[in-house]
């Protein structure tokens, strides 16, 4: 139930593309297979566990219609982290990625870590987006990149888990300022703020569990 | 006032004595020196001027002023002693209450000119932003005012203010740190303006909660001393219930993000509480903790998130600490009540918390199941009715989904247990079903059948218990002596809380429908209330519940009972009631309003007991074999009238595939014919839609063209010549353009009205050719009939089968 660190992620990205489908896979290993339109946002969290200490991520999933995209806005600034999502199997989707880009960059904070993630890699026969396309793009703007699919959750996990050992490397290096809220960071319980690097000691703690990529 | 004059004077210059300017005067001379002055100071004071003009003068300063005002805001930033007056004016001219001062004025006017000058301040969205702007700055005098204007804003015009702030970034971000004030004024001010804000809007609920509303409501409330504080408490509450009521994925992050732990310290009781007693306000906050506990476990909410919710609930002592409110002394009704729905909510449908609760003791001697002493209140006529109806809602959400619970009941009143206590569950429950309280009655009756909802094996047990009537008599079972008291009171509550015990206890109970057979009258009873045919207050009620129970005992018959067969029960129906009246009995309820009222929600809602008559678990019972009854007695129908095409010559045959083929030729027609008037309505409705718009258009173009009226008329300094000329270029402009396109919206109203009648016309002629069409349908169906053929019944001509029906026998 407590946690050491709770992480407030958005996952953004055009309508359609499977951002409630990671969500739901993630939170509840079920897959959805019918398009069910997000209106405005929706929240979901799990616990998940980096460097032996529980971190419990908080997960607002957005609507990608146009007509929403004011509203998603709002919930830019007090992120840590966003997953930007498109669909393999729909190269607009690939297209649109630096309008999202911009506008992620023009209203989160700063240290907002960002992971590309091209979605639907189950769908091989109908891709349009090649991986070194996105690989190539990510490296471009300084993102993390995976393909994945919330069909068979094949590097589901691994999206929200890196996302979140990103930020957790962030903040053991001192970059992000845990202490203020509005990061989408906070400490949990009954954690002493004015040490947060105290177990792990430094950098090593970060790079302990990170073996799979 | 001679103050103020003497004040007024000093900015606009001494005026020739006995030549008192106007008050519109005075406002125009002040507006244009707000516009023409290079010195702040003057700026400044004709601005302060203005501000102490705004109640008494505010038509005047508001049709003058606006323009300048913002201006102001926009070019005099910086100096926050200005700001402060144009906010201040503004909040005076938007306010939607109207001000004593005002009334001295004598303008009688049937606009509400707060809303009219919101409404063009809301405009230009600009306006807002730059309003969001100022409660960025710390100055109180710019802070404090913006907030007031801005609740002043959204209180008149909440939608518009909502989907301006929505699309400005960080706008709700600005509202939010207001939340950390530590000037109260400004963050109790800040409370109400969320809550306003928040109001039905769903994204903007969950943008709030985002921004860690949850964690600021609830530091302001521990600062403030929980449920002892003041109003404030109250009011972040309040601002809590907005963010979460009908909404799921705020009560998921609620849940999630282990804000029901941080509540069972308010539900702490200080132990000097006897002595010191509960002042109004503590009753207030401690009745929306309730509420706020009842809403993340609400029955409308997903199941998903109710079982995680009443889980964390029970883990957190949360459970514990509401039943030890129940079982408190000296605990206000209203909040004993609340509570009392709270710990419903809580359990409903969850095992373990139901059990939790069935071993909550009373602290009386000896000690007894609080469930009992609960039922003893609900039975107890001297107890407030709300509270009453509480303990029913509670004893239901215990039984709800709990197979254990229900047979824990039923047992009590098992014969190998009677000489027991007789302050069981149960025996509580008999006694109130026969009582003299038909109150009582009701409640008892509705909580047994909640013993029997799905649960067959009970619904057998139940029909094992007797009740010793008078001494020596035979004893007689308590379904026998339900059906018999049925047909002796004359209280219609109690009829009805009786029948709908009978309903879920005969529902899929071929045995409970046999002991129900077989008590003397019950038919006769039956049959003569659903073919009575007046009736008065509510009496359809009784009626179609008559109808309910025979289609029970045809339904599920098991054939046992030689008079009572499947078969004749539907000839019984059939000859004495009639199907027609029969059918219109039974849907009767469903269309009825209480059944309404009562199928919205598993909560008793009620004002006055009188309005108690169905239950919301009967209502689903109905619904679920409403039609199933219907669809058995036809079946029935068709087989004793045993004809088949197999009786038919060759010739017949032939003829009678005629007929079918042209049956389906006209029902094809008719069909389309449908089509095209559903059609024909879509655009009708849009159509009144559009014109219902422009109506509306119109009432608004009207009403700011009696506001600008107004003006002229308080202002006739500056009328020229005719009655609708301004000296402000803009306004003139403004108003021709506004003429204008009330000219145009006229002509588009009586288009879309010439359009609307034509198509009602369209309508008319085609729902006549359908009636038409009908009635050679009906003729061929006749014709057929005389030949002998039997026709697939639908809806639509049940009438003229029972017709033909009657005339056969
Ligand atoms: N084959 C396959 N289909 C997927 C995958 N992820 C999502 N889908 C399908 O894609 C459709 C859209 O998924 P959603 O998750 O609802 O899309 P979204 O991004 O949330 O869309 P908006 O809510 O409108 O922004 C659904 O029909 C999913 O079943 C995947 O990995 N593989
Ligand atoms: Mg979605």
């Amino acid at each position: 139930m407590s946690y050491a660190y709770l992480f407030k992620y958005i996952i953004i990205g055009d309508t359609g593309v499977g951002k409630s489908c990671l969500l739901l896979q993630f939170t509840d290993k079920r897959f959805q297979p019918v398009h069910d339109l997000t209106i405005g946002v929706e929240f979901g969290a799990r616990m998940i566990t980096i460097d032996s200490k529980q971190i419990k991520l908080q997960i607002w999933d957005t609507a990608g219609q146009e007509a929403f995209r004011s509203i998603t806005r709002s919930y830019y600034r007090g992120a840590a982290g966003a997953l930007l999502v498109y669909d393999i199997t729909r190269r607009e989707t690939f297209n649109h990625l630096t309008t999202w880009l911009d506008d992620a960059r023009q209203h989160s904070n700063s240290n907002m870590v960002i992971m590309l993630i091209g979605n639907k890699s189950d769908l091989e026969s109908r891709r349009e987006v090649k991986k070194e396309e996105g690989e190539a793009f990510a490296r471009e703007h300084g993102l993390v990149f995976m393909e994945t699919s919330a069909k068979t959750a094949a590097n589901v996990e691994e999206a929200f888990i890196n996302t979140a050992k990103e930020i957790y490397e962030k903040i053991q290096e001192g970059v992000f300022d845990i202490n203020n809220e509005a990061n989408g960071i906070k400490i949990g319980p009954q954690h002493s703020p004015t040490n947060p690097s105290l177990p792990g000691s430094g950098s090593s703690g970060g790079s302990q569990g990170s073996g799979c990529c | 006032m001679e103050y103020f004059r003497s004040g007024l004077k000093s900015v606009l210059g001494s005026s020739t004595p006995g030549n008192q300017p106007t008050g519109a005067e005075i406002v125009e001379r002040l507006v244009s020196r707000v516009s023409t002055s290079t010195l702040l100071e003057d700026r400044r004071d004709a601005c302060r001027a203005l501000k102490a003009l705004s109640k008494k003068y505010r038509l005047e300063v508001g049709a003058q002023g606006l323009d300048v005002l913002k201006q102001v805001l926009e070019l005099d930033r910086s100096d926050c002693e200005i700001i402060g007056y144009c906010l201040d004016t503004l909040c005076n001219i938007t306010s939607k209450e109207t001000f004593e001062e005002e009334n001295e004025n004598n303008i009688n006017m049937n606009v509400n000119v707060g809303e009219q000058f919101t409404e063009m301040f809301l405009k230009n969205t600009d306006n807002v932003t730059l309003i969001l702007s100022f409660l960025e700055e710390y100055d109180f005098r710019v802070r404090w005012p913006a907030v007031r204007l801005m609740t002043s804003l959204v209180s008149s015009k909440p939608k518009d203010v909502q989907d301006i702030i929505l699309v400005s970034p960080m706008g709700v971000s600005k509202l939010m740190d207001l939340l950390l004030e530590n000037r109260e004024v400004i963050r109790n001010d800040a409370v109400l303006l969320l809550t306003n804000l928040t109001k039905s809007n769903a994204n903007m609920q969950k943008i709030v909660a985002f921004e860690n509303a949850f964690d600021r409501l609830f530091d302001i409330i521990k600062d403030e001393g929980r449920t002892d504080g003041g109003i404030v408490v109250e009011d972040c509450l309040l601002l809590m219930l907005n963010l979460l009521k009908n909404n799921n994925s705020n009560i998921n992050f609620f849940h999630e993000g282990a804000y029901l732990q941080k509540i069972p310290p308010m539900f702490e009781l200080p132990s000097n509480l006897e002595e010191i007693g509960w002042s109004p306000q503590k009753i207030s906050n401690f009745l929306c903790v309730l509420q706020l506990i009842r809403t993340v476990v609400s029955p409308n909410n997903s199941a998903q998130i109710i079982t995680a919710c009443q889980k964390t609930i029970r883990n957190t002592n949360l459970l514990e600490a509401l039943s030890n409110i129940l079982m408190a002394s000296g605990v206000p009704a209203d909040i004993l009540t609340e509570t009392i729905n709270a710990v419903g909510e809580v359990i409903r449908g969850n095992l373990t918390n139901q059990e939790y609760f069935a071993n909550v003791l009373a602290p009386s001697n000896p000690p007894r199941p609080a469930i009992v002493v609960l039922l003893m209140s609900m039975v107890n006529e001297k107890q407030p009715f709300p509270l009453r109806c509480a303990v029913l809602y509670c004893f239901e959400c215990f039984l709800f989904k709990n197979e254990i619970g229900q047979e824990l009941v039923v047992q009590t009143l098992l014969p190998s247990n009677s000489g027991m206590s007789n302050l069981s569950m149960g025996q509580i429950l008999c006694s109130g079903l026969f009582s003299n309280d038909h109150l009582s009655i009701w409640f008892s009756a509705v909580a047994l059948s909640h013993c029997l909802i799905e649960n067959p094996a009970q619904k057998e047990q139940l029909l094992r218990v007797l009740l010793a009537t008078s001494l020596g008599a035979q004893p007689i079972s308590l379904l026998q002596q339900s059906a018999v008291f049925l047909q002796h009171t004359s209280k219609l509550q109690a009829k009805l809380g009786i029948m709908m015990l009978l309903a879920q206890w005969m529902s899929y109970s071929p045995e409970a429908v046999r002991v129900f057979l077989n008590v003397p009258g019950s038919m006769a009873f039956l049959t003569a209330q659903t073919s009575a045919s007046e009736f008065d207050n509510n009496e359809e009620l009784l009626q179609g519940l008559c109808a309910f129970l025979m289609g029970l005992c045809v339904l599920y018959n098991d054939n046992s009972i030689q008079n009572y067969s499947k078969e004749n029960l539907s000839q019984l129906i059939e000859k004495r009631v009639g199907i027609d009246t029969y059918c219109k009995k039974l849907v009767e309820i469903s269309r009825h309003e209480v059944y309404a009222k009562a199928a919205k929600q598993p909560q008793i809602k009620a004002k006055h007991s009188s309005e108690l008559l169905l239950e919301f678990e009967f209502c689903k019972l109905l619904k679920s074999l409403e039609g199933v009854i219907i669809q058995a007695l036809g079946v029935q129908r068709e087989l004793s009238n045993g004809m088949s095409e197999l009786s038919l010559n060759e010739h017949e045959n032939a003829l009678l595939l005629q007929y079918k083929e042209l049956i389906r030729d006209q029902d094809k027609k008719l069909q389309d014919m449908q089509k095209s008037i559903n059609n024909l309505q879509k655009i009708n409705h849009t159509l009144e839609a559009q014109m219902k718009e422009l109506q509306d258009t119109n009432t608004q173009l009207t009403d700011q063209n009696t506001l600008l009226k107004a003006q002229l008329a308080v202002n006739p300094s500056v009328v020229t010549n005719g009655p609708i000329q301004v000296d402000s270029p803009v306004q003139h402009s403004n108003e021709s353009v506004l003429l204008e396109k009330i000219k145009i919206l006229e002509q588009e109203k009586s288009e879309a009205e010439n359009e609307l009648n034509r198509v009602r016309k369209d309508q008319d002629d085609l729902l006549e050719l359908m009636t038409d069409q009908d009635s050679k349908l009906n003729n061929f169906k006749q014709r057929l009939r005389e030949l002998g053929e039997t026709i697939e019944d639908d809806d639509s001509d049940v009438e003229n089968n029972s017709e033909g029906a009657e005339n056969e026998s």
